[in-house]
């Protein structure tokens, strides 16, 4: 197990020392060996608490975690013999806005500046930005620009780009596709599908989009008022009745190719989760 | 972070809280006027004792204003050593002479080793510390075996004494009352005072609406950029910074990670606001109306009166001396 909850609760304390309890008795084991997790829940039901506990950026207020080997707990921060900073290279947070991550002079330098903080050179730094860029969909002419002249999109690609160059074994993603354009989101989803599958790392992504949890999830889990409510197969979940009751949808191509069962004399064996294949299906019930 | 209490309001109960914010603003003034003309310790511990019903009457916890003294601490030790050290005037009142040797030098170094290694188990630090100052003197005075290579005299004058009493009371009744104003005043009705006090200056061509607009603003988004700069700090955490650790060289890094960012969100922000005012028809030095409206009772006339009769009782004191 590469990470492990063991009931986690969380209290926020505010201004006027009362609490206010963001997740609650979270129990849940993350491999470290390639799961792709889409991590769903309406704004303020604690998923992005929860993500920063994953890499120790919080620690919890109740119950104990295992991070690759490493004990947080309540008392973690007081030792000085554990240090917490370790686990960020292998648990790798990208925070949804850009803005609060990008402040060198080029981007090339912004890319560098994660592996470097831990241990890398400046040429290894270097070679890996050059190699990240094209990862996410930029190419080395972004290399030398001011991360502040880019459109939200861009920004977005090189704070993604600062994370993936520390080379985490697990990536978290809150919102990454945010403010991006239909067709970049896309091609953004098949770099985080393939980190996942061509190099068997774990990747979780915070998403509002029913369609990508349902086209990429190997694993979803639903967060409600602080609690998980739901850690399973997509599918299932979505094939349950009263989902709306957790604010959420049906994904459209699971809605369609219900319908079409339904309408018309046609039986999926394997449901479809994306267009393409509910096209492939479709083409080979009707032949 | 979270313990700033300069500057924060604690709603409350009591007739403090029931004043108008320009009396209360105004009689802050004219107190500490009159706190400054005084010139006997007598007649400044008097102003205390006043200021301590003060805080009985008003139902306001001696805690919260000590909590705002706390930050003041140092400056108060800092210059009270000051002057008791090297204020050489008036009649000397002690004097002895320190030895400093090898063994006295070293007991110094030991005694300042011990401090730093246990200050952190101690509840009472301010104690704690000056036990080991006054351990420290004893020390350098009794001791006078071994090679002593040099004897300054430490001598204490009463005009040192004097002036570092003076001080002290004066700059803990100005922190003490300026605290009870922004205990019991809610930012906004402070700014709003602080507007209709400084309106008269709009003669001389200084708009007080905008003044008080600019400060209203700065106030309203001192939690908001304390949010954000949290958020910086935890995404610049992820790529490996340590904010507790680093040689000197990472932490200007460090710091800088932190400040661009805060920069480039602060302008960002502000930005969005000048539109977002502009879209509502926001224009500076128009008449507008008000949605909360000052009254000036009974009391806060009263309240003016008796900081009047102190203030005169100051000048008095002073002139009749």
């Amino acid at each position: 197990m590469a990470i492990q909850f063991e009931r986690v609760s969380h209290q926020y304390v505010g201004m006027d020392q009362k609490g206010y309890l963001a997740i609650e008795d979270i129990r849940l084991n993350i491999r470290g060996d390639g799961e792709l997790i889409a991590l769903i829940g309406e704004t303020g039901s604690g998923k992005s608490t929860l993500v920063q506990h994953m890499n120790a950026l919080l620690q919890p207020t109740q119950g104990r975690m295992n991070i690759f080997g490493i004990k947080v707990d309540n008392l973690t921060k007081k030792r000085k013999d554990v240090k917490l900073t370790p686990i960020r290279k292998q648990v790798g947070l990208v925070f949804q806005f850009p803005e609060y991550q990008l402040f060198e002079e080029t981007v090339e330098k912004d890319i560098m500046f994660g592996p470097k903080n831990f241990g890398a050179s400046e040429e290894e730094a270097k070679e890996k930005a050059r190699e990240i860029i094209n990862v996410v969909g930029l190419d080395e002419s972004y290399l030398s620009r001011s991360p502040f002249n880019l459109s939200g999109g861009e920004k977005k690609r090189a704070s993604i780009a600062g994370i993936l160059a520390m080379e985490p074994d697990v990536l978290i993603l809150d919102e990454p596709t945010s403010g991006l354009d239909p067709l970049g989101r896309n091609a953004l989803l098949e770099v985080f599908n393939r980190i996942h599958e061509e190099l068997n790392k774990t990747v979780i992504i915070i998403t509002h989009d029913m369609n990508t949890v349902y086209e990429y999830a190997k694993r979803v889990l639903v967060m409600r008022e602080g609690t998980l409510v739901y850690d399973g197969d997509p599918l299932k979940l979505f094939s349950k009745k009263n989902i709306d009751r957790w604010n959420l949808d049906k994904p459209e191509v699971l809605a369609l190719a219900q319908d079409i069962e339904n309408k018309f004399d046609i039986h999926f064996d394997k449901p479809p989760r994306n267009k393409t294949m509910l096209k492939n299906a479709l083409k080979e019930a009707l032949k | 972070m979270k313990n700033i209490v300069i500057g924060r309001y604690i709603p409350g109960n009591s007739f403090l809280y029931s004043m108008d914010p320009r009396a209360k603003i105004i009689t802050l003034l004219i107190l500490m006027i009159g706190v400054f003309l005084l010139d006997s310790i007598v007649f400044m511990l008097v102003s205390i004792g006043l200021i301590a019903l003060l805080l009985l009457a008003g139902r306001i916890s001696i805690k919260r204003v000590y909590l705002g003294l706390r930050p003041l601490m140092f400056l108060l030790i800092f210059t009270f050593t000051f002057q008791i050290l090297f204020n050489d005037q008036g009649d000397e009142l002690y004097a002895a002479s320190t030895h400093f040797s090898l063994l006295t030098v070293g007991l110094l170094f030991v005694l300042i080793v011990l401090w730093l290694k246990t200050k952190q188990y101690i509840r009472f630090k301010l104690l704690y510390f000056l036990l080991f100052v006054v351990m420290g003197f004893a020390v350098l005075i009794n001791i006078d075996t071994g090679l002593v290579f040099a004897t300054p005299t430490f001598s204490v004058h009463q005009e040192g004494v004097n002036m570092a009493l003076f001080i002290m009371l004066r700059l803990i009744i100005i922190v003490t009352l300026s605290t009870i104003l922004t205990i019991t005043t809610k930012p906004t009705d402070l700014n709003l005072g602080l507007e209709r006090v400084l309106k008269p200056l709009s003669l001389v061509k200084i708009n007080a609406e905008e003044i008080a607009m600019i400060i209203s603003i700065a106030l309203r988004y001192i939690p908001t950029l304390l949010d954000e700069a949290n958020k910086i700090m935890l995404a610049q955490a992820s790529r490996g910074v340590d904010f507790n650790e680093g040689k000197m060289k990472d932490k200007v890094m460090q710091v800088v990670s932190l400040l661009v960012p805060m920069f480039i969100i602060s302008f960002k922000r502000s930005d969005e606001l000048a539109n977002a005012m502009e879209a509502r028809s926001f224009a500076p030095g128009q008449p507008r109306t008000k949605l909360h409206e000052l009254f000036w009772h009974r009391l806060d006339t009263l309240a003016l009166i008796m900081a009047l009769g102190y203030f005169t009782f100051a000048v008095l004191t002073r002139v009749l001396t």
